[in-house]
């Protein structure tokens, strides 16, 4: 057992929201602390007493903890290991749980010593845009360069084992959602509640209450906590209202869709196992209420990185919320007034308040009484201009300011503390309603960015819309809520909207800095960080400017300034001023950078959800599958359909196999599943019309029992389906699509039919599953069937080709038709597809003394080769027309009516004699196999790039004839039998071929026609 | 006719309902793999019930026309519902849903019955003189009852569908809602009843993902897949 | 992701229920062979794109599998209005909607 780290030193167990009767162990970095129940892994490295929590990215510098949420720049941490390592999270929204692991993400060898901060002692030697400039040339070893850079850079390691956690998404609709569980969110989705609309209501913390989770205020004679606790009870009382904590909205989709992501177990532990670690809810709110407050700004002063530089308000929070005082000695450096209230808070904790330093000069108010009530001091007009110490700050430099803030205008003395808390006022979180092309508008006033009007229906509320009183807050919270409950058509009560007692003191204008001058000049000083996660300083953007940049999105890209996992949310808005001071514009004028999802790093295993595996992608399966599984077939997906493949026996190979069932189905007879082929069930008067306008050819004179082959065109004339169709009655047709087409077809006709024939009196319905369709192929097929058949005569003279018939099969109504895609005699047989497996079965029985060969789709592929059939989408690539094809036959041109594609059929490029046409391919040399997409050429001699002449579709080993056949387009083919074509090979290697007919096998079609 | 585990046969025929290699398999909350055979629905918040095979037949009509309006309230002895997304039923003898006729668009309707397809076509074709469609799909889908705790089925069903269930009003004896939308990745039929259970009708080529899908989305709930009830 | 409110199921529904029909109102040429191939060509490839209102069709796919028009403006992605095939638009096809 590793013995506890340290104490928690820095642990006061004031009134705080963590349960200090449940101690809790963790490793960071290899050392094991205690925290406890309720703490974050940030809180509890302070209350450790830990400085260091990792290295900057660019100069290793050391750095700190220097908030308390989603803003984090610094501590960013990995955890676990092996399979269940997630990288890249922020210590201050990790829960705390036993024996949870976590390691930082940069630092080598550790972060307490680590060895690339070399670096950062020769930071002049970086400037912003050094890697563009310093691994420019040569281009081709940039592959060397970053090798190394990858490994000096980077946040984290990805997990290289499959993820074991479980993922899923849930759609949720709703009228309100209210993104932020603050005062304001949290008011705003009771009064909404109120009137009866449903309201989802999401908070990216473990608890609902925002600011008020660390507030000393009173809120109608109640603590703040406990009026928290009391509105809580009343929203899960109401039914219409989903309370989701741990819950992220990180991206804003279009018509107010928004992509929550709930945490579901992280904080768990080893204990959740088995449970779906996150949740994505995928909400659709006819309302959005933005309640996601406000994020405090930084202040940029010389070494305002070192550990013990922290956010105001998050030392407010360690204190109140955890009950940890990250520090003995507090500095507060502030340019507002709010950040009076740490101050306070501290002293109040017992601890020294070494001063408050005020940017602004003749200080009066509230806020600035109180504090010299209990006897702090407080610099005004002064700033922190520098931090010093190492791991640690040991000392401020504070100097007088000009009355703008932009100079030193006096001597500069030296204060010692430990921390230094500082604000430089706050930004609304406006990332939400960015995502909808909402575009931010400078507010003087606050000192901020606040959303400009958006496309969406969404209303912004409390701080994120620049409301920074809790009063306030809170009328506007009550105000909105009933607003939207309002716009969306729900009777709000008469009764007036509620009033809120808070005890609150008043802020006077706080003044706007970006950049706390030095006394030295800002290219000699040390060095100031906007971006602390990657190590972005005032004086890169100087330098950027000084080499012309001007636009915020091409400094961003300079510098990486907001580039990193924290989307620059502590960092934006001073990059902004400072740019703005430097070129001497307005901060309208410089505009934003864009905020796109997601708001916080999302994980891919949300995102991807339960569509992984088995569930990635349907597979249909057809009702014999089971049959083919019990008999060992091997599977061929075609689309979503499992198809058999081949079915080896014992140790045959695939080549044997499909020669074995092709000499079957020759010979004697063979057995396929084609259930998966598409069946469109077509009827009413004008039936006939409307099928003669989609094929090519006519059917207006096909009589009930036969059948014929079609092919359909779209528009530009070319191949997209064929198939057979047959008439089934008066008015009443079953068209067969080909097994991929199935659904555009049914799609392409209802087209048709819908928006442009609406006079046609047609109804289109797929009965593509309710039909199993069987296959018998081959000369004994006829004998196979008539031992099971009932009713019909099944010689060719009652039954010829091409027709059907309805019959009783193994007791089972079926319907049989004599089509053929072998060239063998055929029989197709149609039944309800519960009764498939049955009469698949009769058939096997029926078939044994013929030694009858189920065969699979490969089989089929190389019977329809022999036979010159096309399979469009293999054969033809959407540029082929039935004359490319060889289809000429089945166009009829003398229709009254145009069918679809008819006239392209006639544009002009259509008439060329050196359009690519369907031609077989014999090798030269026999035994060689054309490889399927190799190009052809005329000239093997000719130069490189050689021209491609057209290309082989379809090549397959015939057992037939014993030699590799091949079929292919090839420009001007008609006309080119018996000339050698060339196909070149990557190996170099030149395959010569003869053109010769596509129909190998049977040209005149005997044997389907016996 | 007598049933021998997941196929039935009648008069040596053997009839597979799509759902049948599923029946009795359970998931539990505890164990990533399916049981098959465990004890069923001890502790399933939720059971899916695959119904027994039945007539399912698609028709074609013009909403307009009063002769196929009548004719087919007159055939079938219940109103064709013509308000989107409605459908209607009848109830006969052990409270076993006897017809039900829903609305798919606004001239396609979906009537499941227990009554023999092939007189039923018949009858409706000779009856309705006007430009109608009847087409038996009866061998390409399958009805599954989901019933059991309410908030599980819901959660079930906002997993698997992106419609908004909650906005419908309860179902009563003689019809309630229906919608067809997404399911996964392939789409259902999804119908409430009047006792709160719901009814999912799928395609047969898609009975394999959609059970495997459902095995998956109501695992923290011990979902089972059953067969029919015994009659 | 869009909600689109279908004009026969007379309910907002997800887009994933949907797939694009391309552009509406597309008049197919009642005797294609008078026109010259540079007029069928025409009807055949070429489309509007327009930035703003834009009339398509869209086919209610995984729901009723109508296809019906909607009006939709190309930069906000607000849809105006749905309807059914053969009922002409409220909306003109002029860029209005777009705000910048």
């Amino acid at each position: 057992m590793i013995p506890t780290h340290r104490a928690q030193i820095n642990r006061i167990t004031a009134d705080a929201r963590i349960d200090t009767s449940r101690a809790i162990n963790f490793f960071f970095n290899g050392k094991r602390y205690q925290g406890y129940l309720g703490d974050t892994l940030a809180s509890a490295l302070l209350a450790n007493g830990v400085n260091v929590v990792g290295r900057s990215f660019k100069y290793s510098r050391p750095r700190g903890i220097v908030s308390h949420g989603a803003e984090e720049p610094n501590a960013i941490v990995q955890i676990n290991t092996g399979k269940l390592t997630i990288p890249n999270l922020k210590a201050t929204q990790v829960e705390l749980y036993e024996g949870l692991k976590a390691n930082s993400v940069n630092g080598w060898p550790n972060v307490e010593f680590d060895l690339m901060s070399i670096f950062g002692w020769f930071r002049r030697m970086m400037p912003p845009g050094f890697y563009y400039k310093t691994f420019m040339s040569p281009a081709k070893f940039w592959m060397v360069y970053e090798r190394f850079i990858r490994k000096a850079a980077g946040l984290g390691r990805s997990p290289m084992q499959f993820d074991p956690d479980s993922y899923d998404k849930l759609n949720q609709h709703t009228d309100i959602l209210v993104v932020g569980a603050g005062p304001s969110g949290m008011l705003a989705a009771r009064e909404a509640a109120r009137t009866g609309a449903r309201v989802i209501i999401v908070d990216e913390q473990n608890e609902f209450g925002g600011s008020l989770l660390a507030s000393t205020q009173t809120i109608d004679g109640i603590k703040a906590s406990s009026w928290v606790k009391n509105l809580m009870a009343e929203l899960t009382k109401n039914k219409n209202v989903l309370m989701l904590p741990r819950s992220t909205a990180f991206g804003f989709y279009d018509h107010n869709f928004v992509a929550v992501i709930e945490r579901r177990t992280d904080h768990l532990g080893d204990s959740a196992s088995g449970l779906c670690r996150e949740r994505i809810h995928r909400v659709r709110a006819k309302q959005v209420i933005l309640a996601t407050g406000a994020l405090e700004r930084p202040l940029v002063f010389a070494h305002n990185d070192i550990p013990g530089v922290m956010l105001a308000s998050s030392v407010s929070n360690y204190l109140i919320r955890y009950g940890v005082a990250p520090g003995n000695r507090l500095l507060l450096f502030t340019t507002n007034d709010n950040a009076y209230q740490t101050a306070i808070d501290w002293y109040q904790s017992g601890r020294e308040v070494v001063a408050i330093v005020d940017s602004r000069r003749n200080l009066s108010g509230a806020m600035y009484e109180a504090a010299r009530k209990l006897g702090i001091e407080v610099k005004s007009g002064h700033a922190v201009i520098e931090a010093e110490g190492g791991k640690r700050v040991c000392s401020a430099r504070v100097a007088s300011l000009s009355r703008q803030g932009n100079k030193i205008d006096g001597l500069v003395e030296k204060l010692d503390c430990d921390l230094i808390a500082c604000s430089g006022g706050w930004s609304p979180t406006i990332h939400l309603s960015s995502h909808t092309g909402s575009k931010p508008v400078w507010n003087e006033s606050i000192s901020g960015f606040v959303s400009g009007s958006s496309r969406e229906d969404l209303l912004l509320v409390g701080a994120c819309n620049g409301e920074y009183s809790l009063t306030g807050c809170l009328a506007n919270g009550a105000e909105i809520g009933c607003r939207a409950a309002e716009s969306i058509g729900y009777q709000i009560s008469a009764i007036e909207t509620p009033r809120f007692q808070v005890d609150e003191l008043e802020e006077l204008p706080q003044q706007t800095i970006f950049l706390v001058p030095h006394d030295k000049g800002i290219s000699r000083a040390p060095s100031s960080f906007v971006d602390m996660q990657l190590d972005v300083t005032a004086d890169s953007i100087e330098i950027a400017v000084r080499e012309g940049f001007e636009s915020i999105e091409h400094i961003k890209r300079y510098t990486a300034l907001g580039f990193g996992t924290d989307q620059g949310k502590l960092s934006n808005v001073n990059g902004i001023g400072i740019l703005a001071q430097m070129l001497g514009k307005s901060i309208s004028e410089i505009g934003t950078t864009v905020f796109r999802p997601a708001y916080t790093p999302t994980t891919f295993g949300a995102i991807a959800g339960r569509d992984v595996g088995a569930l990635f992608d349907p597979e249909r399966l057809t009702a014999i599958h089971r049959w083919h599984e019990e008999n060992g077939a091997k599977f061929e997906d075609v689309g979503q359909w499992k198809r058999p493949w081949f079915y080896p026996r014992a140790s045959e190979s695939m080549e044997e196999a499909v020669h074995r069932e092709c000499i079957a189905v020759r010979n004697g007879v063979g057995i396929l599943d084609a259930s998966t082929l598409g069946k469109i069930d077509i009827k009413g008067p004008d039936a006939a019309e409307f099928l003669s306008r989609v094929y090519t050819n006519s059917f207006l004179t096909l009589a009930r029992g036969k059948c014929r082959y079609g092919v359909m065109l779209k528009e530009d004339g070319m191949i997209f389906d064929d198939g057979v169709c047959a008439c089934l009655g008066p008015n009443h047709y079953l068209m067969f699509t080909t097994t991929g087409g199935a659904a555009q077809v049914l799609a392409w006709l209802e087209l048709w039919r819908q928006t442009e024939w609406p006079e046609l009196r047609v109804y289109c319905t797929s009965v593509t599953d309710h039909w199993g369709t069987v296959t018998l192929s081959g000369p004994d097929s006829r004998r196979v069937l008539e031992a099971v058949c009932a009713g019909i005569d099944l010689d060719n003279d009652s039954f010829p080709f091409m027709e059907w018939r309805d019959a009783i099969i193994a007791g089972v109504d079926a319907r049989i038709f004599r089509i053929s895609f072998t060239g063998e005699l055929s029989f197709e047989i149609n039944m309800p597809a519960h009764h498939a497996r049955h009469i698949w079965e009769a058939l096997m029985d029926s078939g044994e003394p013929y030694d009858i060969t189920p065969y699979g789709t490969e089989t089929m592929h190389v019977l329809r080769a022999e036979k010159g059939f096309m399979i469009v989408g293999q054969d033809t690539d959407g540029s082929m027309t039935p004359y490319d094809m060889g289809l000429g036959w089945v166009v009829n041109k003398s229709k009254e009516f145009s069918f679809l594609g008819k006239r392209s059929l006639d544009r002009s490029h259509m008439l060329r004699k050196d359009r690519k046409q369907f031609i077989g391919l014999k090798t030269i040399e026999g035994s060689k196999m054309l490889p399927e997409g190799g190009q052809l050429i005329f000239d093997p001699e000719e130069q490189i790039p050689m021209s491609m002449q057209g290309h082989v579709t379809s090549s397959y080993y015939s057992p037939s004839f014993g030699h590799p056949i091949a079929l292919g387009v090839i420009k001007g083919g008609f006309s080119r039998m018996g000339q050698i074509v060339y196909c070149p090979q990557p190996n170099g290697e030149i395959i010569s071929a003869e053109i010769v007919n596509s129909v190998f096998y049977d040209g005149d079609g005997a044997r389907q026609n016996v | 006719m007598m049933v021998m585990g997941r196929v039935k046969m009648c008069n040596d025929i053997k009839t597979e309902s799509p759902l049948a290699y599923f029946h009795d398999t359970a998931s539990r909350n505890s164990s990533v793999s399916t049981d098959k055979n465990a004890s069923l629905g001890a502790d399933s918040r939720v059971v899916a019930r695959e119904q027994y095979i039945c007539s399912h037949l698609n028709l074609r009509g013009d909403a307009q026309d009063p002769v196929f309006v009548e004719g087919i309230s007159k055939i079938l002895g219940m109103s064709l519902p013509i308000k989107p997304g409605h459908y209607h039923c009848v109830i006969g003898e052990n409270s076993l849903m006897k017809q039900s006729l829903y609305w798919l668009g606004p001239d396609e309707w979906l009537l499941i019955s227990r009554q023999l397809a092939e007189g039923l076509c018949t009858n409706l074709r000779e009856t309705l003189d006007a430009h109608i469609s009847i087409t038996d799909v009866s061998g390409g889908q399958t009805l599954v009852n989901l019933s059991g705790d309410n908030e599980a089925i819901q959660i079930v069903l906002k997993k698997s569908s992106v419609y908004d269930f909650g906005v419908w009003e309860s179902a009563s004896e003689s019809g309630g809602r229906c919608a067809q939308t997404t399911f996964g990745k392939t789409s259902a039929l999804v119908s409430n009843k009047s006792n709160g259970s719901y009814d999912l009708l799928v395609r047969r080529s898609f009975a394999d993902y959609f059970a495997l899908w459902l095995l998956d989305a109501g695992r923290e709930f011990g979902i089972s897949i059953l067969g029919p009830h015994p009659e | 992701m869009l909600l689109v409110y279908c004009p026969y199921c007379e309910e907002a529904r997800e887009e994933e229920e949907f797939t694009y029909g391309g552009e509406a109102h597309i008049k197919r040429p009642l005797s294609p062979h008078t026109l010259t191939d540079e007029e069928w060509g025409d009807y055949l490839y070429f489309r509007k794109n327009p930035r703003g209102l834009h009339h398509e069709m869209w086919f209610h796919n995984a729901g009723c599998r109508r296809y019906f028009c909607a009006t939709r403006d190309t930069v906000t992605y607000k849809i105006l209005e749905t309807y059914k095939i053969g009922g002409p638009p409220k909306s003109p096809s002029i860029p209005a909607g777009a705000d910048g």
